[in-house]
C-alpha cells in the first residue's frame, strides 16, 4: 500500500513499495529510490474513460508512477489536503486532484446544469473506492460538514471537493439591483443539501458569475 | 489590536514566533485595542488534530464566532448585519442575503454607517443569521477591535466591519478611516506587524495605522541631494536603490505593517468634489498608481447602468 503523508503543507509525499499511484502529469518534484513514471492516456479512465473526459471537458493528464521509494508531489505551491476514502466517493474538480492511490476508481460525472454558470463545468470528477487522495486548494482548504436542517452555502469560486450523499443546487441571489451592475457581489452560490462533507478553499477562482 | 491569526491546528505557516509576544506587539494605546485571548475563545472542544484523524471538520456550531478558522479565512458569527467587499464570502451556514450597499430599505443603513457614500458601490451587506465564512485570495485575514479607536487602512485592505462601526473616506488618498467600537477584518499580504512611531516605512508595506497622526513623505535627503545620488535619480542611470522614499509616522500609536512589499490592489474610495482646501479634491482616484501589478485595479464594476458618470457611486446606488 502507497503511504501519503505531507511534507509541509505544500508538498505530498508518497512512499512506494513496489505499487502505484496515480498523479497529475508533471506534479513530481522529487524523488528518492527507483521510479517509473508512464503518462496515462485520457485520465487512465480506459477508452472510454477517456473520450468521456474528452466530451466533456473535464480533462486530466495522469501519469502512472511505480516503484520503490519515496516520490515528492506539488503543485505550483499550492496547500495540499489529504482525503481517505473507504469506500464513499469523492467529487473534487479535476484541476484540484493531485495524485490518487491505485486501488481508487476515477471517472467523470454528471453534476447538472448549475455547473454551468458556475464556471466548474458541467462535469466533475469522481474518485471512489478505499484508499488515499490528495486535494489540492488555494491556500488551506476548510472542511465544512453539512447535515440534516444545516445546508450550506458555498461560492461557486471557493469550491473545491466534497464526499458524502449531497446534493447540490444552484441558488440565485440576483435581483434587480444585479442587473446594474450594484447586485450584492454573490449573485451565485452553490447549496449543498444531505449528509456529506464539503471543501472551500479560502480564495475564489474567477468565475463567470463571480463579479455580478 | 492584534488579533492573531492562529490556525486552529499549532501549525505556523511561516515560521514564525506568534504574535503578541514582544511587547513591542502589543498595541497598549487604551484607546486603540482590547487585547483579547484568542485561543481561549473557541466555546466548543476543537475537532480532531489534523495529523491523527484527518483534517478538522468544521459546522455551523464549531466553527469560530468572530474569529480566525486559518489564517486565511475567517468566519463571523451573523445576527444582524455586516458590512463586506463584495465577493468575498466563501461559503455560510444558515439564513443570509447579500445586498448592495444602498439597494432599497438599506438606505438608510447607509446614511448611518457610511458617511461618504462615493464608495458604498463597493460594499455588500449580509443580513441574516447563521456562520459566514470570509477570505480573499488566500491573503492573510486578521481581525481587530477598536474600542472607541480610530484606524485608518489602506481601501484594498479593508475586507468587512461590524455594523457598529463607521467608515469614513480618509482625506490622505486610497485610505479608509473607521471609527468607532466594534470589529472589522482586514486582508494583508503576509502576516501583519505592529510597530510603534517613530518609524519610517516603505510605502508599498504599509497596511493602516492607528491613533496616531497622519504620515508625511520622507526623502533620503542626503543621497538625493548628493551627486552620484542626484545623477541616478535624474537619468535613472545605475539604478534606484527603491528605498529613498518612505512614509514618516511620528507621535503615539501603531503602524500596520505587511510582511511583503506586495500591495493589494486598490479599490476604488470615490471622488472628492473638487472645493477649496480639499487635497486632490476633483481628481479621479489613478487606479494603477504605485500598485504592485494587480490587474485588478480600477473599477471592478461590471458594464451596467450604475456606472454612468460614477453617478451610482456619488449617490450609493
Amino acid at each position: 500500500m502507497a503511504q501519503f503523508r505531507l511534507q509541509g503543507s505544500r508538498v505530498l509525499a508518497v512512499e512506494l513499495a513496489g505499487d502505484a499511484v496515480k498523479a497529475r502529469n508533471g506534479s513530481m518534484v522529487a524523488y528518492t529510490g527507483q521510479m517509473a513514471f508512464k503518462k496515462l492516456t485520457g485520465g487512465g479512465d480506459g477508452l472510454r474513460g477517456m473520450v468521456t473526459r474528452r466530451l466533456t471537458g473535464e480533462q486530466m493528464a495522469v501519469m502512472e508512477v511505480k516503484g520503490q521509494g519515496t516520490c515528492y508531489f506539488a503543485d505550483k505551491a499550492t496547500e495540499i489536503n489529504l482525503v481517505r476514502l473507504t469506500g464513499e466517493t469523492l467529487y473534487v474538480e479535476a484541476d484540484n486532484l493531485l495524485c490518487t492511490e491505485a486501488g481508487l476508481r476515477t471517472g467523470t460525472t454528471f453534476t447538472g446544469l448549475n455547473g454551468v454558470s458556475s464556471g466548474n463545468g458541467l462535469f466533475t470528477t469522481k474518485v471512489e473506492g478505499h484508499g488515499w487522495a490528495a486535494v489540492t486548494s488555494n491556500g488551506p482548504a476548510i472542511v465544512l460538514r453539512v447535515g440534516k436542517d444545516m445546508p450550506l452555502r458555498v461560492d461557486p469560486g471557493a469550491y473545491v471537493a466534497h464526499t458524502g450523499s449531497l446534493h447540490r443546487s444552484l441558488k440565485s441571489g440576483a435581483g434587480w439591483t444585479t442587473v446594474i451592475g450594484e447586485g450584492g457581489g454573490e449573485a451565485v452560490q452553490v447549496e449543498f443539501t444531505g449528509e456529506g462533507l464539503v471543501y472551500v478553499q479560502p480564495s475564489e477562482k474567477r468565475t463567470p458569475g463571480g463579479d455580478v | 489590536m492584534s488579533h492573531p491569526p492562529q490556525p486552529p491546528h499549532d501549525q505556523q505557516p511561516y515560521g514564525q514566533a506568534p504574535y503578541g509576544q514582544s511587547p513591542h506587539d502589543q498595541p497598549t494605546q487604551p484607546g486603540f485595542a482590547v487585547p483579547m485571548p484568542t485561543q481561549l475563545d473557541f466555546t466548543v472542544p476543537l475537532p480532531a488534530a489534523p495529523d491523527s484523524s484527518g483534517p478538522a471538520v468544521y459546522d455551523a456550531h464549531s466553527l469560530p464566532v468572530d474569529d480566525n478558522v486559518n489564517p486565511y479565512a475567517f468566519s463571523v458569527d451573523l445576527n444582524g448585519s455586516y458590512f463586506l467587499q463584495k465577493g468575498k464570502m466563501i461559503a455560510y451556514y444558515g439564513d443570509i442575503t447579500f445586498q448592495g450597499v444602498g439597494a432599497g430599505v438599506l438606505d438608510r443603513v447607509l446614511g448611518q454607517h457610511f458617511n461618504s457614500p462615493m464608495h458604498a458601490a463597493d460594499w455588500v451587506v449580509a443580513q441574516g443569521r447563521g456562520k459566514l465564512l470570509l477570505a480573499d485570495r488566500a491573503f492573510d485575514l486578521n481581525s481587530y477591535d477598536l474600542d472607541d479607536g480610530n484606524l485608518t487602512v489602506r481601501s484594498g485592505n479593508l475586507l468587512a466591519f461590524d455594523p457598529a462601526l463607521r467608515l469614513k473616506q480618509s482625506i490622505i488618498p486610497g485610505f479608509l478611516t473607521l471609527l468607532g467600537t466594534g470589529k472589522f477584518v482586514a486582508a494583508s499580504n503576509g502576516p501583519v506587524h505592529f510597530v510603534e512611531p517613530p518609524v519610517r516605512v516603505d510605502p508599498q508595506a504599509l497596511v493602516g495605522w492607528a491613533d496616531c497622526p497622519a504620515p508625511c513623505h520622507h526623502y533620503d535627503h542626503e543621497y538625493l541631494h548628493g551627486v552620484i545620488g542626484g545623477l541616478r535619480r535624474l537619468t535613472g542611470l545605475g539604478g534606484a536603490s527603491g528605498e529613498e522614499h518612505q512614509f514618516e509616522f511620528i507621535g503615539a500609536g501603531q503602524v500596520l505593517l505587511q510582511s511583503t512589499e506586495v500591495l493589494m490592489a486598490e479599490r476604488p474610495v470615490g471622488q472628492v468634489d473638487a472645493e477649496a482646501g480639499v487635497p486632490v479634491g476633483g481628481v479621479p482616484p489613478q487606479p494603477g498608481a504605485g500598485h504592485g501589478g494587480g490587474p485588478g485595479g480600477g473599477s471592478p464594476q461590471v458594464p451596467g447602468l450604475g456606472n454612468l458618470g460614477d453617478l451610482g457611486r456619488r449617490f450609493g446606488l
